[in-house]
């Protein structure tokens, strides 16, 4: 058997339809004559694994379709990416402490500098580009449409 | 009393320089509202919402008509520029408008986008005013096991649209359905699937799913290298970057085929309760791809796949408005709302509102038509300050409305849980869009996997037959369609290189026209012997291997 991208995403499709399946035995029992709450997953699982085994059987048909990336390639060539994600995941994680006010301005200002540079020109045009949008756009939803965005411990404003 | 009567009747009403004005706020509203990715039309209209209680039912109305169509309209502009739909109901245009913007004509790609929607809306409005009785009229005859089966053809029409990926595109729409399993079941309510997260009991909002599935995706995976982050959305060349008008007028109107069936698919399924422009700018675009004699240029900025799904969407909005006006169903979210601003005024539509309330109802007509003219008018200068997006860097663009969309999805419904969900959702869109995955399936089983379950539930309700999904001819005829278009990728790759595809459309005529003959009346089973016939002769001539002697154009066409 190759063990080729496809092939790895068509056991993982499997692996989430045992488990969903299994799961959907612990739902309640359909009441008064009415549909399942189970049916409709079921539904939907049964041909998802059965696509799923078909994609398996077709990524070992045509192994060559499927690129060949090791994993480290896979992580180099999606590092920018992560670190946006990251730098997003920092920004819900703080956001009880630093509020979306502070907190906005600094997501956005370092996913300014991780993409576009660090160098001195950049990042001032990063600040002006991260005051000007997050206070503006904060401004709109806050004093212009109503909208009580999150405050934070530092700088309790909404 | 006639039609031009009634028009005439309720033209006072609207056209007064109060409700002009406001319509000219509400377009301009929609206009932004549906222009940044996030903050939705139906945002804006519940926005709007508060403000009915000081006006009259028509000023009320109005406005948010002219916020429903500027949105609709609105949403084109952060599709062909960002390549991310500013609302589920530009979808399509990012296909091909996004693609006509990177390889340097943003400025074609908006005007074509404008004028499509423009014209879609004055059709609409047209049909909305002539024939809205016997549209809406098709709309009833839908029962709950229709809706389903219309569901699933929705579905698979999608996944279709994959092409050779169609294998990945089913898988899609099926993870799409099954992410919508997850929270709650529409029956009961009771939690499912939470694996013992208690926060994960109220689902996934359909918005935040959206806009993490296309945001994320699509915007970081255009700054994964240095180079494509510094690059100008527009290319090096932004400065020189203006909405040709005359040109993508002519471009527009040179395919009016094209505009009547997309504008005519949009308000049939704006008509069909729960469809919406979601699924009508799809279904316009796959049409327009089928048809097309262009079809290999769809998907890298073809001037029909812009045209398609613009003019449906709008159109959608003139159906939706048929059955909330004559019948008091909401075609979709913001017709819903619309509706919850009659009842404010104690205005309650039912199936006799437009003859008890002739003034009221033929405003919100007028209205309509009057909201496409002001949407021309205004987005000329809304779009002037738009383009001005292409001259940005990529990389900006991207950190900037990443913060936009975490603000506008946490707005929606003030908990941070959304946000989270817009996070994760980023991640999952991010890497199967990287596996190789279409993303608008997904999207699509997300939207309509509570409505199907919904269906479903009412479905075996009334019966546990299940031969009924074969025996209503409206089931019938979109589980047929659903099948040609799973069978259609392959119908488009194998043409005339494998003898089947020889068989295809005659095929697909002589099955259709069977639920289409078990249908009620007179026209439709004529029709369905119509079809018939033609498919016969088709099949007989292809079987011999002739053509058709006068009809060789159209069997080009549709080949």
């Amino acid at each position: 058997m190759s063990l080729n991208r496809d092939a790895f995403v068509a056991v993982f499709f499997l692996l989430l339809c045992a488990v969903m399946f299994v799961a959907s035995f612990d739902l309640p029992p359909p009441m008064f004559g009415q549909m399942s709450p189970a049916l409709w997953p079921r539904i939907i699982l049964v041909p998802l694994a059965l696509l799923s085994v078909l994609l398996l059987f077709q990524s070992q048909r045509n192994p060559a379709d499927n690129e060949k990336t090791s994993f480290s390639d896979w992580i180099e060539f999606n590092k920018r990416p992560f670190v946006c994600f990251v730098l997003f995941f920092l920004f819900l994680v703080t956001m009880p402490v630093a509020g979306m006010l502070l907190g906005g301005l600094a997501y956005v200002f370092l996913t300014l500098s991780v993409l576009g540079g660090w160098k001195p020109r950049q990042l001032g045009l990063h600040a002006v580009i991260s005051a000007v949008f997050v206070i503006g756009m904060w401004a709109v939803f806050t004093q212009a449409l109503g909208v009580l965005l999150p405050e934070g411990e530092i700088l309790r404003v909404y | 009393m006639g039609l031009f009567e009634n028009l005439a009747g309720a033209a006072p009403e609207l056209f007064t320089i109060k409700t002009m004005l406001l319509m000219m706020v509400g377009t301009m509203a929609g206009l932004i509202a549906g222009a940044i990715p996030g903050f939705t039309i139906a945002m804006a209209v519940v926005l709007v919402l508060p403000f009915p209680f000081s006006m009259t039912p028509v000023e009320g109305l109005a406005t948010m008509i002219a916020v429903y169509v500027g949105g609709l309209s609105g949403g084109l502009m952060s599709g062909i520029l960002t390549g991310i739909p500013g609302t589920p109901s530009s979808v399509a245009t990012t296909f091909d408008g996004y693609p006509m913007a990177r390889s340097g004509r943003p400025g074609l790609a908006l005007g074509i986008g404008v004028w499509a929607s423009f014209f879609g809306g004055v059709i609409a409005s047209i049909v909305l005013m002539v024939v809205a009785p016997q549209l809406a009229m098709i709309g009833l005859e839908f029962q709950p096991v229709d809706y389903f089966s219309l569901i699933l053809f929705a579905l698979t029409v999608t996944a279709s649209m994959a092409g050779d990926q169609i294998l990945k595109g089913l898988m899609a729409a099926l993870i799409g359905l099954l992410i919508a399993t997850i929270g709650s079941d529409v029956v009961f309510g009771q939690p499912r699937f939470t694996f013992g997260v208690d926060s994960v009991a109220q689902g996934f909002a359909f918005l935040p799913v959206l806009v993490g599935l296309f945001a994320f995706s699509r915007l970081l995976g255009d700054v994964r290298t240095r180079e494509k982050a510094h690059q100008r959305l527009g290319g090096e060349e932004a400065h020189a970057v203006h909405i040709d008008y005359l040109g993508s007028a002519r471009e527009v109107i040179g395919r009016w085929g094209n505009i009547l069936r997309s504008s005519l698919i949009g308000v049939f399924v704006g008509v069909l309760p729960a469809a919406g422009s979601t699924i009508s700018n799809i279904l316009a675009y796959d049409q327009a791809k089928k048809t097309s004699k262009e079809s290999d240029t769809f998907g890298t900025g073809a001037v029909d796949g812009i045209i398609a799904p613009e003019s449906a969407n709008n159109a959608t909005a003139g159906g939706a408005l048929i059955v909330m006006m004559a019948l008091g169903l909401p075609g979709d979210i913001m017709t819903a709302i619309m509706l919850g601003a009659l009842l404010i005024h104690d205005v309650i539509p039912s199936p006799s509102f437009i003859t008890d309330e002739p003034q009221i109802a033929y405003s919100i007509f007028l209205a309509f038509f009057v909201a496409n003219f002001m949407m021309l008018f205004l987005q000329s200068f809304t779009l002037r300050g738009f383009v001005l997006v292409t001259k940005v860097k990529m990389y900006m663009l991207a950190a900037v409305i990443l913060f936009y969309c975490s603000v506008g999805i946490f707005a929606l419904n003030n908990v941070t849980y959304d946000m989270w969900t817009l996070f994760i959702f980023g991640i999952i869109g991010f890497v199967l869009r990287g596996l190789g995955f279409p993303i608008v399936p997904m999207v699509l089983g997300v939207v309509l996997g509570g409505i199907a379950e919904s269906r479903l539930s009412q479905v075996f309700a009334r019966s546990d037959d299940i031969m009924v999904f074969i025996s209503r001819p409206w089931s019938l005829f979109f589980l047929l369609l659903g099948c040609f278009s799973l069978v259609f990728p392959f119908y488009q790759k194998n043409l005339g290189k494998k003898a089947w595809t020889r068989f295809f459309v005659p095929l697909l005529l002589i099955v259709q026209a069977v639920p289409v003959f078990m249908m009620p009346g007179i026209v439709r089973p004529s029709l369905a012997i119509a079809m018939a016939m033609t498919g016969g002769l088709m099949l007989i001539y292809r079987l011999r291997g002739e053509k058709l002697p006068n009809s060789a154009g159209s069997t080009n066409s549709t080949d």
